[in-house]
C-alpha cells in the first residue's frame, strides 16, 4: 500500500511515491481484490474439505462419538460471525462519514470495530478451547476446528487491521482527502464476514453425515 | 514500439516528519542478521516446544501412523521459527508496524529501500526496487537448478547403474522427491521472477511494481522456505515423490515436515508475488498501451499470475491439513478415523495441473515476444495468441481429474475430464500456430534466442502430442504410472519451460546485465543440453512403452539399455547446463557491452538506457504503436511510391493519347 500524504493545490498527493492518491488507491483496491480472491480459494478449500469428508463419512468416522466427544454448539459460531457482521458495519458506517468530512466518527468507528473484533477473537479462542472433541476425534472434529482456526487467524488479523486504522486517523494519516485505507479494510473485513458466515452455515447445517452405510476404507497403515 | 514523451510535473510533495535515518530500522538488516535471527528463532521455538509438549503430552504419544507428536510438533514449530526470524531479522516486518502506527514511509525512506546508490549491499537487503528483485530471483533460481540438476544426476548415475545399487532405496526415493519439487519451485520462478519483476514493469512503462515493499517480501519468504525443504535430506527424507500422496506422507519421516513448511512458506511468496504482478500490469500500463498494444510476454505474465493466485492456496492447504494431521492428530486424510485420501488428491491436483501452466505459458509467451524481433516480422495473429493463453487459463481449472483416472475416485467423471484435458491442447496449439506463422517466410537472425525458439517448437510438439494421449482413459490404464509419463511431462515443464526459459533468458540478459551473453559458449551449452536432453527423454519414452514403471529403484533387464541410454543422456544434458552457466557467469562479468537496444526490439524497455536507470525512464513513455510493427512499409516510401505510380499512369496514358 502506498502511503499518504500532503495536499497541495487540491491534490492529495502521496508522500512516497508523489502520485495522486487516487492513482494509488486505484492500485490498492485492486490488490486486495486480489487477495480476497487468493484467500476465497483458501477457504473453498477448507469448506469443500468439510462437505467432502461430511458427505463420504469413512469408515463411519464422520460424527464425533468417541468417549465423551460430541457435536459443538452451533451458537458460538454465530454469535461470534455476529460480533464480525457488525464491527464491519461500523467500519464502512466510518469510512463513509470520514468521506463526508467527519473524522471523529472515523476514529470512533475504528475504536468500536477493533473493539468488537477483539471480543469475537477472545470468543474464538474460548470456543476453541471449550469444543467438546479433541482434534483427533473424528473427521467432523477435524473439519469444524480448522475452520475456527481459521477464523481465528483471521480475526487476528482484523484486530490489527482496525486498530491501524483508528492510529492512523489520530495520525492524520486516513482523512477525507485521502480515506482510501479505510475502505481497503472495511473491504477485507466484508470478506472475512462472508467466510464466517459460510463456515457458521456449514457446521450448523451439515452434522450427522447422509451417508449412513458407509464402506470400509483400508487403513492403509504400515 | 514508438514512444513519445510526456512532461510529468514533478510536484513538491510535503513529507510526513522523518522519524530517524532514511531506512530506520531496515539499515541495521542484510541476509546475515536475517540468518542468525532466523536460527536462533528456531532455536528457540524448537526448545520452548519441547519443553511444552513433554510436558503436556509425555513422551509416550504417537500420532496416527505411530510417529512421536511431541517430536513432529517440535520440529514444525522450529521450521516455524526459522521463517518468523528470518523474515524478522532481514526487516519484512518493519513496514506492516510502520503503517499501524501511521509512520509512514518518506520518499527519503523509499529511495533508501530501493537501494538508490547503495552499490551491491543492495542485494543482500530488503530492497524494493524491482531490478533488484529480479537479478535475487534469477541467481536464487540458478541456484536451485544447480542443486536439482544435481540430484537428477544422482537419479540417473542409480538408474543407469543396473548392475549395482548406488544409493540406499529410502535415499534414493528421497531424491526423488526433492528432485521433483525443487525443479517445480525452480520452473514455476524462472520467468516470473526474473523476468516478470525485472522487464515486465520496464516493458509497461512503470517506474516500479505496483507494491514494491510485497516484492521485496516475495523474493524473501522464497528464500526462506529453501533451507527447511533442502533440510528434508538430512531428516528422512521426503520418499514419495513431489505429491507427497496421503496417507504415505503421513507415515513418512519428519523430513516431510520440511516439504510441507516449504510448500506453505512458498505458496504466500507467489501469491504475493502474483497479486503484485497483476495489479502491476492491469493499472500501471503506460498511456496509450491498451491491451491491443499490450506485449504477449505481459500477457503470458498475467495468465500465470492468475492461475497461481487462484489455485496455489489449494495446494497450501492441502499441506496445512497434512501438516495437522501429523501434528494436532486431526483426520483429514487418514481413512482410520474419518478422512479420506481421495480429498488429498483433490486438493493437491486442483494446483497441480494447472501449475504446468504456470510453468509453460510465460516461456512460451516470452519465447514469442522476441521471435518477431528476430525474425523482423509482425507476430502473427497477435488475438490468436492473446485467446491461446487465457483460453489455457480458463481450461486448466477444469483438468487436474485426469491424474486421478486410476485412484478409483468418480469413474463416471473420467470422459468429462478426459474431454476436457483434450480440449486444452487446442488453445495450446494455437500457440505453436503463432510460432509457426511467425516464422513462416521469414529470414531468422540466427542468434542464441532464436535457436530455442525451434527447441521450444520441437519439444512442445513432441510433449503435447503425448500429453493427449496420456489424457485418454483407455491409454492412460496402461501408461499410468510409467516412465512415458515422465518422459512426456519433461518435455513439456523441461523441454518447454526451460529451454523456452533460457531463450527468453539470453534475449532479456543484455537488458537486465547491461551485457551479451556469450553467443558462442551460450550455444554450444544450449544445444548440447538440447541433444541430450532428447537422448534421455526419447529413451525414457521406450521405457515406459516397454512397461517400466516410474519411481522404482530395481527393475527387469529388458529396461536396461534404454536406462544405459538414458543415462548417457542425462550426463550429457548435465555438461551442457554447466556450459551454459559459464556462459552466463562469464558474460556477466566480461560480456560484450550492451547498447540500450540490444535486439532492436519495439517494446518499451529498448526504449531507455542500459543498464536501466533507478527510476526506469526519465519521462514516463507514452506507447503511439504496437510492440510488434515489424515491417510495416515506411509511409514516405509509400507516399514516394503512389506519386510514382500516379506519374507513370499519367505518362502511358499522354503515350495512348
Amino acid at each position: 500500500m502506498s502511503d499518504s500524504t500532503a495536499t497541495e493545490i487540491g491534490r492529495t498527493l502521496s508522500s512516497t511515491t508523489g502520485e495522486m492518491v487516487e492513482v494509488t488507491g486505484s492500485r490498492d483496491k485492486l490488490g486486495v481484490w486480489m487477495i480476497i480472491v487468493s484467500c476465497t480459494t483458501g477457504t473453498i478449500a477448507l469448506l469443500v474439505s468439510y462437505a467432502y469428508l461430511w458427505s463420504l463419512n469413512v469408515n463411519s468416522a464422520w460424527a464425533p462419538t468417541s468417549g465423551s466427544a460430541n457435536w459443538a454448539p452451533v451458537w458460538p459460531f454465530w454469535v461470534i460471525f455476529t460480533a464480525m457482521f457488525i464491527a464491519t458495519l461500523i467500519m464502512w458506517n466510518g469510512y463513509r462519514g470520514l468521506c463526508s468530512g467527519k473524522v471523529a466518527a472515523m476514529k470512533s468507528a475504528a475504536l468500536l470495530s477493533s473493539l468488537l473484533l477483539l471480543g469475537a477473537f477472545v470468543a474464538q479462542i474460548f470456543q476453541i478451547a471449550r469444543f467438546p472433541f479433541g482434534p483427533a476425534d473424528g473427521a467432523y472434529a477435524s473439519a469444524t476446528l480448522w475452520l475456527a482456526i481459521a477464523n481465528g487467524i483471521w480475526l487476528f488479523l482484523a484486530v490489527f487491521l482496525a486498530m491501524a486504522i483508528f492510529n492512523r486517523t489520530r495520525a492524520g494519516r486516513v482523512t477525507p482527502e485521502n480515506p482510501n485505507h479505510a475502505r481497503l479494510v472495511a473491504m477485507f473485513l466484508t470478506y472475512l464476514c462472508v467466510a464466517a458466515f459460510l463456515g457458521s452455515v456449514f457446521t450448523t447445517v451439515m452434522q450427522d453425515s447422509p451417508n449412513t452405510q458407509s464402506p470400509p476404507f483400508g487403513t492403509f497403515s504400515q | 514500439m514508438s514512444t513519445a514523451v510526456a512532461i510529468h510535473e514533478q510536484a513538491h510533495v510535503p513529507q510526513p516528519k522523518q522519524i530517524s535515518n532514511p531506512g530506520g530500522f531496515l539499515r541495521r538488516t542484510n541476509f546475515l542478521t536475517a540468518l542468525v535471527s532466523g536460527v536462533v528463532t528456531a532455536a528457540i521455538f524448537w526448545f520452548a516446544t519441547d519443553k511444552i509438549t513433554s510436558a503436556v503430552t509425555g513422551p509416550g504419544a504417537t500420532n496416527n501412523m505411530s510417529l512421536p507428536s511431541g517430536l513432529n510438533i517440535s520440529i514444525t514449530m522450529m521450521y516455524i521459527g526459522w521463517v518468523l526470524g528470518f523474515m524478522a531479522g532481514i526487516g519484512a516486518f518493519a513496514g506492516p508496524i510502520r503503517w499501524f502506527l501511521g509512520h509512514d514511509l518518506t520518499h527519503a525512506d523509499a529511495e533508501y529501500m530501493a537501494g538508490k546508490d547503495m552499490g551491491r549491499e543492495k542485494f543482500w537487503k530488503f530492497t524494493t526496487d524491482h531490478k533488484v528483485v529480479g537479478i535475487q530471483y534469477l541467481v536464487v533460481t540458478l541456484i536451485l537448478f544447480g542443486f536439482g540438476g544435481l540430484l537428477a544426476m544422482l537419479i540417473r548415475t542409480e538408474l543407469g547403474a543396473t548392475w549395482t545399487e548406488v544409493f540406499n532405496p529410502n535415499f534414493y526415493n528421497s531424491i526423488i522427491g526433492t528432485h521433483g519439487i525443487v525443479m517445480i519451485i525452480a520452473m514455476i520462478i524462472v520467468i516470473s521472477g526474473p523476468i516478470g519483476n525485472f522487464i515486465v514493469p520496464i516493458m509497461c512503462g512503470a517506474r516500479d511494481m505496483a507494491f514494491p515493499r510485497l516484492n521485496a517480501l516475495s523474493i524473501w519468504l522464497l528464500i526462506a522456505a529453501i533451507p527447511p525443504l533442502v533440510s528434508n535430506l538430512l531428516m528422512g527424507g521426503i520418499r514419495d515423490g513431489w505429491t507427497v500422496y496421503q496417507p504415505l506422507a503421513d507415515q513418512a519421516p519428519i523430513g516431510m515436515i520440511g516439504y510441507q513448511v516449504c510448500i506453505i512458506t512458498f505458496a504466500f511468496s507467489t501469491g504475493i508475488a502474483s497479486v503484485n504482478l497483476i495489479t502491476t500490469i492491469v493499472r500501471m500500463r503506460a498511456a496509450g498501451m491498451t491491451w491491443s498494444r499490450t506485449p504477449i510476454l505481459v500477457y503470458g505474465i498475467l495468465g500465470s499470475a492468475i492461475m497461481g493466485l487462484v489455485w496455489f492456496p489449494m495446494y497450501q492447504y492441502s499441506q496445512i491439513l497434512a501438516l495437522s494431521d501429523r501434528t494436532l492428530l486431526t483426520s483429514f486424510f487418514v481413512p482410520a478415523s474419518g478422512g479420506s485420501v481421495w480429498l488429498y488428491e483433490n486438493l493437491f491436483w486442483l494446483l497441480g495441473h494447472p501449475e504446468v501452466y504456470v510453468i509453460v505459458i510465460p516461456a512460451t509467451a516470452g519465447v514469442l515476444e522476441y521471435l518477431p524481433v528476430f525474425v523482423r516480422k509482425p507476430l502473427f495473429s497477435y488475438k490468436l495468441a492473446v485467446a491461446g493463453i487465457f483460453g489455457v487459463v480458463g481450461l486448466s481449472a477444469v483438468v487436474w481429474v485426469h491424474h486421478m483416472y486410476m485412484t478409483g475416485w468418480a469413474p463416471q467423471s473420467n470422459y468429462p475430464f478426459m474431454m476436457s484435458t483434450e480440449m486444452i491442447s487446442i488453445p495450446f496449439s494455437f500457440l505453436v500456430l503463432v510460432m509457426l506463422g511467425t516464422m513462416w517466410r521469414g529470414m531468422p537472425w540466427k542468434r542464441l534466442p532464436m535457436m530455442a525458439v525451434y527447441a521450444v517448437v520441437w519439444n512442445k510438439v513432441i510433449g503435447g502430442i503425448t500429453g493427449v494421449y496420456l489424457s485418454d482413459t483407455p491409454v492412460d490404464q496402461y501408461m499410468h504410472g510409467s516412465m512415458f509419463v515422465v518422459a512426456h511431462f519433461h518435455y513439456m515443464l523441461m523441454g518447454a519451460g526451460l529451454f523456452g526459459a533460457m531463450g527468453v533468458i539470453s534475449y532479456f540478459f543484455p537488458k537486465m546485465i547491461g551485457r551479451y551473453l556469450d553467443e558462442f559458449w551460450g550455444s554450444v551449452g544450449f544445444w548440447t543440453a538440447f541433444a541430450g536432453f532428447q537422448v534421455t527423454f526419447m529413451s525414457m519414452f521406450v521405457a515406459g512403452l516397454q512397461g517400466m514403471p516410474r519411481r522404482v529403484l530395481q527393475f527387469d533387464s529388458l529396461f536396461n539399455i534404454s536406462n544405459w541410454i538414458s543415462t548417457i543422456g542425462a550426463y550429457v544434458i548435465g555438461i551442457g547446463m554447466l556450459i551454459f552457466l559459464y556462459a552466463i557467469v562469464d558474460s556477466w562479468r566480461n560480456g560484450i557491452i550492451a547498447p540500450d537496444n540490444p535486439w532492436g526490439g519495439k517494446t518499451l524497455e529498448n526504449f531507455t538506457s542500459t543498464p536501466v536507470p533507478h527510476e526506469n525512464f526519465p519521462v514516463l513513455p507514452v506507447v503511439t504503436s504496437g510492440p510488434y510493427d515489424f515491417g510495416t512499409p515506411d509511409p514516405y516510401e509509400l507516399a514516394d511510391d503512389a506519386i510514382m505510380r500516379k506519374t507513370e499512369g499519367a505518362e502511358k496514358v499522354s503515350a495512348r493519347s
